[in-house]
């Protein structure tokens, strides 16, 4: 279980010294020690830290975008993929600035409502980072219980595939693995259709970064439960006759929360990084997906003439990486008291 | 010591040899067609058939991967069309669409990434450590946490985005491109400075945190208020003293961090358009490029798996506190 630490509420100033001293006023003047977990403590931490709750604030507000892109689409009246190349003049350039129709103007080219493709936009990074910061957590975590709990054989074979997969050239497997996916999932043929290219980019991408994303958290895991696996309270365990399952997730996995929760708040931004970076590059999503990393990738060309174009999505992806890195920052703290500043 | 470097050693190649042959079965043994690749749309299954036979794709794979492996260490002789072709070992193949071997390539695309990674180190080691330095000696003011803050902004912006802007409207900056160091070191400096600055600003953040979170430590021991005491100058102890105690934590992370970035430069060079490791990897992508992709993952690999190895056994000798086995 995780060890409960008693944390007085009031100040301890007013209670007496000597409690037989003065047996009345202690009864009046109670010192309310409640019983606490760690976790407990540092939430309460984070909800007092002015900058954890607005970059929390942040984040919730880009998820709201995420979830409800359609009902926002529609609020606008224009969807992510119809072309408006009546507003789109002979050079490729958009005739209207942003106006009440079109909230953040239309690409220029294709035509395609710009506000809409910005909040469809929030989800594919939302989803990649999410689904693969869950992923890589689970995995992590449970290969880094059993290799330090078990020991043994199976220790040596999984610390030297932790190793193995830190020392791989990840970006440049980034890039190289879905290319090969992409054929598995689609065939070679040229004319898969777009959907299916991009379906299978989505799946690919996630695959990778999962494959290359557990080993650190799993390492870090280990070296905790070989320190904890020593401790009195699993030698307890033990010795009762609790089962190894129950020893790994009920009395293991509650000391490992504050590593595992520091780690999943650093995990989300590189995430949404390294898609929209890979996005950006051309080897992560593909259109017809609406993403801001094809946006950035698409808008450098325009940056003279259509600096909105290129803007919008620099400065949401930049907020949302800054406010959830800040986040991350404040999280660190409030779980390890020994990086408080 | 000699048995755990030899022991460093064996499980370093162990790790190179596994990719190796994970890689190949990865690329060469999945359902990927790459003769369909090098044929292009109007191909002949004459043609074809030519181009498998050449490639020994219907040998069965173990002989398909020993080719591979014999070409890396004595070459091997690609014939097509009734040509041959040499390909001197190290062969790691021919590219499919460049018709040129991949070690060839490779080699013209390595001193660019070198030189993008090496120059930026430069930078970040200079700004970061003197900034770190400065800012532990005025820990707690709000100079420090000016610092402290920024660092924190700067790291959590996301590199391809700040590269992307500077590279946009920072015009003052020299045209970036790759010339030949050998050729004129002034205009390969120019056209990698705009690459040097954006590696060295965004890294020198996290530079300044380490040095000032180890200076802090090392301008809190014994040895550096003796050395106070004894009345030698401020600048002396913090730069003499305190530096090199407080360095030894950098060093080690310098070399991991030196060793992903050779790896992982591929935002800077394709933002500024220096054909480096990361850019032939990605047109490779582009094109379904298969040898050239191998090439480029075995090759990082190889570095990264190097350079924690000199990293590792550095270490034991700055620090004399790691003694393994």
């Amino acid at each position: 279980m995780e060890p409960m630490i008693e944390e007085a509420e009031l100040s301890r100033a007013g209670a007496p010294t000597d409690p037989m001293a003065s047996p009345k006023a202690d009864q009046e003047k109670k010192v309310d020690t409640r019983r606490k977990s760690p976790t407990q403590i540092a939430f309460a931490r984070l909800r007092k830290d002015r900058v954890a709750v607005i970059c929390a604030s942040i984040f919730g507000f880009f998820v709201l975008i995420a979830i409800f892109a359609p009902l926002l689409a529609k609020l606008e009246g224009q969807d992510p993929t119809t072309l408006h190349q009546d507003l789109i003049d002979q050079y490729g350039y958009p005739t209207i600035p942003p106006n009440g129709e079109h909230w953040f103007g239309v690409e220029p080219r294709l035509g395609r409502d710009l506000f809409a493709r910005f909040v469809y936009g929030a989800r594919p990074s939302l989803i990649v980072a999410g689904t693969v910061t869950i992923l890589t957590t689970i995995i992590g975590v449970t290969i880094g219980l059993l290799a330090g709990f078990v020991g043994g054989w199976l220790d040596r074979i999984v610390s030297w595939v932790i190793d193995f997969v830190l020392s791989l050239p990840y970006l440049l497997f980034a890039i190289a693995v879905p290319a090969v996916l992409l054929t598995i999932f689609v065939g070679t043929s040229e004319n898969a259709a777009a959907q299916d290219v991009a379906n299978a980019r989505f799946f690919s991408l996630i695959i990778v970064l999962s494959f290359f994303g557990w080993a650190s958290l799993a390492r870090l895991i280990r070296g905790e439960v070989l320190s904890l696996r020593e401790r009195e309270f699993i030698s307890a365990a033990k010795v009762l006759g609790v089962p190894t399952r129950k020893i790994l997730f009920k009395e293991l996995l509650p000391n490992l929360v504050a590593p595992i929760v520091i780690s999943v708040s650093m995990a989300l931004p590189s995430y949404i990084v390294v898609e929209a970076g890979l996005t950006y590059l051309g080897v992560g999503l593909t259109e017809p997906t609406p993403s801001w990393g094809l946006t950035i990738a698409a808008a450098q060309n325009y940056y003279r003439a259509d600096p909105l174009y290129l803007w919008i999505p620099v400065l949401a992806i930049t907020i949302l990486v800054l406010s959830l890195s800040l986040l991350g920052d404040s999280i660190r703290d409030a779980f390890d008291p020994r990086t408080r500043r | 010591m000699l048995l755990y470097i030899l022991k460093r050693v064996l499980s370093a190649i162990s790790v190179v040899i596994v990719t190796l042959v994970a890689s190949f079965a990865l690329f060469f043994l999945a359902p990927t067609d790459p003769a369909g690749v090098i044929c292009g749309p109007r191909c002949t299954p004459e043609r074809l058939a030519d181009i498998e036979a050449s490639l020994d794709l219907n040998e069965p794979p173990i002989n398909q991967i020993g080719a591979y492996m014999k070409g890396i260490v004595v070459g091997r002789e690609y014939s097509s069309g009734g040509t041959v072709r040499e390909c001197a070992a190290p062969c790691l193949g021919y590219s499919y669409t460049l018709g040129q071997p991949v070690t060839k390539l490779l080699g013209a695309a390595l001193p660019v990434t070198i030189s993008i990674v090496l120059g930026g180190a430069v930078v970040y080691l200079v700004v970061g450590i003197l900034t770190g330095t400065i800012a532990a000696q005025v820990r707690g003011t709000s100079l420090d946490k000016l610092v402290v803050g920024s660092t924190l902004v700067v790291q959590s912006i996301p590199y391809f985005v700040f590269a992307l802007l500077v590279a946009l409207y920072a015009t003052f900056l020299p045209d970036s491109g790759y010339h030949p160091f050998t050729d004129n070191p002034l205009t390969w400096a120019s056209g990698l400075l705009a690459a040097w600055l954006c590696v060295g600003l965004t890294n020198a953040a996290a530079y300044t945190r380490y040095s000032r979170a180890s200076m802090i430590e090392a301008l809190g021991q014994d040895f550096v208020r003796t050395a106070s005491s004894k009345g030698i100058s401020r600048r002396r102890v913090v730069y003499r003293h305190g530096l090199r105690a407080g360095l030894t934590p950098v060093v080690t992370i310098f070399g991991i961090d030196l060793a992903f970035q050779l790896t992982g430069a591929i935002f800077t060079e394709s933002i500024f358009n220096l054909p480096g490791l990361g850019q032939l990897t990605l047109r490779a992508f582009g094109q379904y490029d298969l040898p050239v992709l191998m090439g480029g993952v075995l090759i990082g690999s190889v570095v990264l798996v190097v350079m924690n190895l000199v990293v590792d056994i550095a270490y034991t000798f700055l620090d004399p506190r790691v003694r393994l086995g």
